[in-house]
């Protein structure tokens, strides 16, 4: 029905990501973590003080999907985030559900069909945001983007969360996809880090000649393989292409975007990922290459704290893992400084919540607290411009951070890009794909008539 | 009860068909053996598997002993997240909604299949309706008609929910037993001038002890485990209950998986005692009436 | 008399419940089923637009034809946990304590099992495919990556999931049975088989028929193996109707035809119980003389 509206809205994402350049980030970057610790909590609340004076109590409900147990270092952020907010805001009583991520988004659907959304909690953006947007669910958030916030996010982020124009949420989390490898591996096997798909190619044929899997695959969960696509997509087709192809202004059938799907058959021909990969899931298909059994695994940078701060995982295996960029390939449109990523959850207010103004002072605080704390406490790294040289990191994190802000574009992640029904056909494709049921002809035909049904 | 006694001995009496039924026994024990060992091996792994780290889990053989036992797996658990009260919660949620699902399961039973009435036949067509309808279309209107009720996060909604969903299937496991129950007992009660309500308590209900525990070993089992109502009808930790504990180990991009068999290991425990309890008790039934007959 | 007065009583608290939480569901979902709805807002109504195109929807009918096939194997499964409780009830020594193990997988929840399951299928070190490789077989299957084993495969761990809970109901059943009968026929000089043959199973008859529903409509409506061990896939091969619903409903956010493929199963439940209650009617109930 809101045909029109659509298309634009996912160019955006795609396009200010291409812009972003996220070069400006050291210029701004510089200030903000130094100047903020020290004036933060005194700043908000005289802020806050003279635009709230009431002292009416209000419950704030929050919704989110950091557990105790599995995330132990965000959830410990939340509450102190929270702990503060409430000794500054005396008025304010936050009140956490915590649920993981499966069960997080069942019951986002259950709430919103009966428009009982929490007053503030977590969405992803652009393909899964937008139904939300468009029934009314979520309140605009410019304003706070002109406030405190303005020029603390990377830029390209919280485009990622705008409908018309209007940005409904605000990112907490940033990540690109970089292949990680096993440097042990390539030793033994005399391997250099490939910078063309030649020499990726030569890289894969040599490990499984030698009876290691090259790459690490957990294909049941889908969006991991379509990482993959996503990357040979970009560098063959270009990054243009791809995302005027999944934003139906241009067809999957371009020759390109069909080489890309043919080069994914190639790769399971050449025997490239693990044995049974689109019946493991991420988690199995990540132990093939944490156990040293697979060479390379490619992943969101969210994956970093078990490269790097991870006690339970070996001090010996942390230490030889290293990136690459995902190479360019030859005759192709894509540049390597060219990435698939983007940001990951972020925070919503409720439009109908009856504490809104207050929500949304809340998730000011939040996000800018968060953005201070979330990559040295928790390794998340945050939307908002981290400065690496203020901030005590391992070098992997560094090195990535460093290619972020280099990054000539980030092309969002297929599945949240797209809407909802055309995501999932879009992800049962890929798992056929990797599976060889579908030809890369009928791959590209499936994805036309999906994206096509969504508009 | 004196027949029951001489049962073992009869078999006793007649050891000696030959050997080809010894060996025949000797086959059939060793295969009961086996299959035996192969139902307690789930437990065993799921031990180990509580006293693991996610390396581990992946990468050795599901029944390989943990190279370094773990217990700070269960230290986790019982440290992080409200593990007292969620347990406290699965108890009397289960206890509650499982008594309440038997005796309201066995009253409509019985009237369905002792008491002559046009409708019985109808009213029992819409509960067996019951168990056909898929849980997940069932959340949307149930999350609302329970707003409308005001009842969402509050234990009521389990309850109502857990004893409403359970019914059909308990209703249908009784229907099978209750029909081949003999009627003399109750006949001769009727004739005695006993009143129904007397003849269900007193008579009926004694007798069907060995369904009554089967049914409720089902129901515990089921609302033991159930996570999706409590996720989609409670809000507040402190009303929510074990299973939670799981999903306190689950998270966006990792898992811990030894926590979370440290919380299966601890919430099998209650639940397999409450099983040997109440199984002991399946034997019991008819026993139990026809010495009141 | 005060009879109609005990029948309201007894059956009415139960009926008002079911009515109440399982109608309304049950009709609200026909009216979803009816209209185009992303789970937000406003419903819009569209008729029988949905079911048209569920007619046509060849994923739907290979789930629905993948939920048949695990029916009639779940039915047929029935003999064997038949015969584990007629052999547990009889006079077997330790039969107490034998009973007890074996209905303990029962008790583990589907998130246990699941990752049980997973461990065995696991294609390069599971328990199964070590087995395969220490007999000599090079290149033993990805079970749950075939498109054509995966179903099968998964099949395994559901039976094996509920053969507790059917061996339990059986096993009641069977000591149900008077002692007296069974001795009588015994003193008679019947065998064992004439004994479970004759006398049990036809006392237990009308427990079989429940078991065949509710193994039927159960599996019909199956959800949770599937879901957890391999999400419908490789290629929606192991996909069934409630996990294809689900996938719509909440995956898809295409809430109105999530509820048109709920309602559809529940039609073919109702009408499969319809089948089955008709073919195993008997036209007079064994009773004990």
């Amino acid at each position: 029905m809101n045909k029109k509206a659509i298309a634009p809205i996912l160019l955006a994402t795609g396009l200010s990501l291409v812009a972003a350049g996220c070069g400006n980030s050291n210029s701004n970057g510089n200030a903000s973590p130094s100047s903020s610790p020290a004036d933060s909590p005194s700043a908000s609340a005289s802020s806050s003080a003279s635009a709230a004076p009431s002292d009416k109590k209000v419950t704030i409900n929050m919704m989110h999907l950091w557990p105790e147990g599995s995330s132990a270092q965000q959830n410990k952020i939340v509450n102190q985030i929270i702990k503060e907010y409430q000794n500054e805001h005396p008025n304010v009583t936050i009140k956490q559900e915590v649920l993981e991520n499966e069960q997080y988004k069942s019951k986002m659907k259950v709430l919103s069909a009966s428009n009982k959304l929490p007053d503030v909690g977590m969405t992803w953006a652009a393909g899964y945001l937008q139904p939300f947007v468009e029934g009314n669910l979520f309140a605009p958030l410019d304003d706070l983007l002109q406030g405190e916030l303005k020029d603390k996010f990377v830029s390209g982020t919280t485009e990622a969360y705008a409908v018309d124009g209007k940005t409904y949420a605000l990112p907490l989390e940033f990540n690109i996809t970089p292949v990680y490898y096993n440097k042990k591996i390539f030793e033994k096997y005399n391997l250099q880090v490939p910078t063309t798909y030649a020499q990726f190619q030569d890289v894969v044929k040599t490990l499984a000649k030698n009876g290691v899997a090259p790459i690490a695959l957990g294909n049941k969960d889908r969006w991991t393989g379509s990482l993959w696509y996503m990357y040979l997509a970009d560098r063959i087709a270009g990054s243009q292409t791809l995302s005027d192809a999944i934003n139906g202004k241009a067809s999957f059938k371009d020759a390109g975007l069909v080489q890309a799907a043919k080069e994914v058959q190639t790769l399971v021909d050449e025997n490239a990922f693990n044995k049974g990969f689109n019946g493991l899931s991420n988690d199995e298909g990540k132990s093939e290459f944490m156990n040293g059994k697979a060479a390379m695994y490619m992943m969101g940078t969210w994956e970093l704290p078990n490269f790097t701060t991870n006690q339970d995982v070996p001090q010996d295996f942390r230490d030889s893992v290293g990136f690459f960029k995902f190479p360019t390939v030859d005759g192709g449109k894509g540049n390597i400084d060219s990435w698939v990523g983007g940001p990951g959850v972020g925070l919503f207010v409720a439009e109908n919540s009856p504490v809104k103004e207050e929500a949304k002072s809340f998730v000011e605080y939040f996000v800018k607290r968060w953005g201070e704390q979330s990559v040295t406490d928790a390794g998340v790294i945050p939307a908002t411009k981290v400065d690496t040289a203020s901030v005590q990191l391992p070098q992997l994190y560094i090195d990535l951070l460093n290619e972020m802000n280099k990054a000539t574009n980030i092309t969002l992640f297929a599945d949240v890009q797209m809407k909802a029904s055309a995501a999932e056909i879009h992800l049962n494709q890929i798992q056929a794909l990797f599976g060889k049921a579908v030809t890369p002809e009928q791959f590209a035909e499936e994805h036309d008539k999906a994206i096509k049904a969504g508009q | 009860m004196s027949v029951a006694q001489t049962a073992p001995r009869a078999a006793a009496a007649e050891p000696g068909k030959g050997a080809g039924r010894k060996i025949g026994y000797g086959l059939l024990y060793i295969a009961l053996a086996a299959v035996a060992v192969l139902q307690i091996l789930p437990l065993v792994w799921l031990l180990f598997f509580s006293l693991k780290n996610n390396q581990e889990v992946f990468d050795s053989p599901p029944l390989s002993l943990p190279t370094h036992w773990r217990w700070e797996n269960y230290e986790k658990v019982w440290t992080q997240g409200n593990i007292g009260v969620y347990f406290f919660n699965s108890v009397w949620l289960t206890v509650v909604s499982t008594a309440l699902t038997v005796l309201i399961a066995s009253l409509v039973t019985f009237a369905v299949t002792r008491m002559k009435w046009k409708a019985s036949k109808l009213v029992l067509g819409l509960f067996m309706v019951g168990l056909m309808i898929p849980v997940h279309s069932a959340l949307i209107p149930l999350f609302s008609v329970f707003q409308n009720l005001h009842l969402i996060d509050r234990p009521p909604s389990l309850i109502l929910t857990y004893v409403a969903f359970n019914m059909p299937i308990t209703i249908m496991i009784m229907l099978g037993f209750y029909t081949s129950l003999p009627r003399e007992v109750e006949e001769a009660a009727v004739i005695d001038g006993c009143s129904v309500h007397r003849i269900f308590f007193r008579i009926v209900f004694p007798m069907t002890a060995s369904v009554i525990s089967t049914t409720a070993i089902i129901n515990m089992i089921y609302n033991w485990n159930e996570f999706i109502f409590v996720n989609t009808f409670i809000n507040s930790d402190k009303l929510k209950t074990l299973t939670v504990g799981v999903q306190n180990f689950v998270g966006q991009y990792t898992t811990d998986w030894g926590a979370i068999g440290a919380t299966l290991m601890v919430s099998i425990l209650p639940i397999l005692i409450a099983f040997f309890v109440l199984s002991n008790r399946i034997v019991e039934g008819l026993a139990a009436g026809s010495v009141k007959g | 008399m005060s009879n109609k007065w005990a029948i309201a009583l007894y059956v009415l608290p139960a009926l008002l419940l079911v009515l109440g939480l399982i109608y309304i569901p049950i009709v609200m979902t026909g009216y979803y089923g009816l209209t185009e709805w992303n789970g937000i807002g406003a419903q819009k109504w569209i008729g029988f637009a949905n079911y048209s195109t569920l007619l046509q929807d060849g994923i739907f009918w290979k789930s629905a034809l993948h939920s048949l096939l695990l029916a009639v194997f779940s039915c047929v499964s029935l003999l064997l946990y038949l015969i584990v409780a007629l052999i547990l009830s009889g006079q077997i020594k330790g039969a107490n304590v034998l009973r007890k193990i074996y209905l303990i997988p029962m008790l583990l929840s589907s998130v246990a099992i699941a990752q049980l399951w997973l461990k065995i299928f696991h294609p390069t070190n599971g328990v199964l495919n070590s087995v395969l490789v220490s007999l000599g077989i090079d290149n033993p299957p990805a079970w749950l990556a075939d498109t054509s084993l995966v179903l099968y495969a998964i099949f395994i761990p559901i039976l094996w999931q509920y053969a507790g809970f059917y061996i339990l109901i059986y096993y009641a059943a069977l000591k149900n049975i008077p002692s007296s009968l069974v001795e009588a026929a015994r003193i008679d000089g019947a065998s064992a088989w004439q004994i479970a043959f004759r006398i049990k199973l036809p006392l237990i008859m009308e427990v079989i028929k429940v078991t065949i529903v509710l193994a039927f409509v159960g599996s019909l409506k199956y959800f949770d193996l599937i879901y957890v061990m391999t999400d419908g896939g490789p290629n929606n091969s192991s996909e069934v109707i409630a996990s294809y619903m689900y996938h719509q409903a909440f995956k898809s956010f295409d809430f109105g035809y999530g509820s048109a493929v709920g309602f559809f199963l529940l039609v073919v439940c109702l009408v499969a119980t319809w089948l089955i209650r008709r073919a195993t009617a008997s036209k007079d109930s064994i009773q004990y003389s």
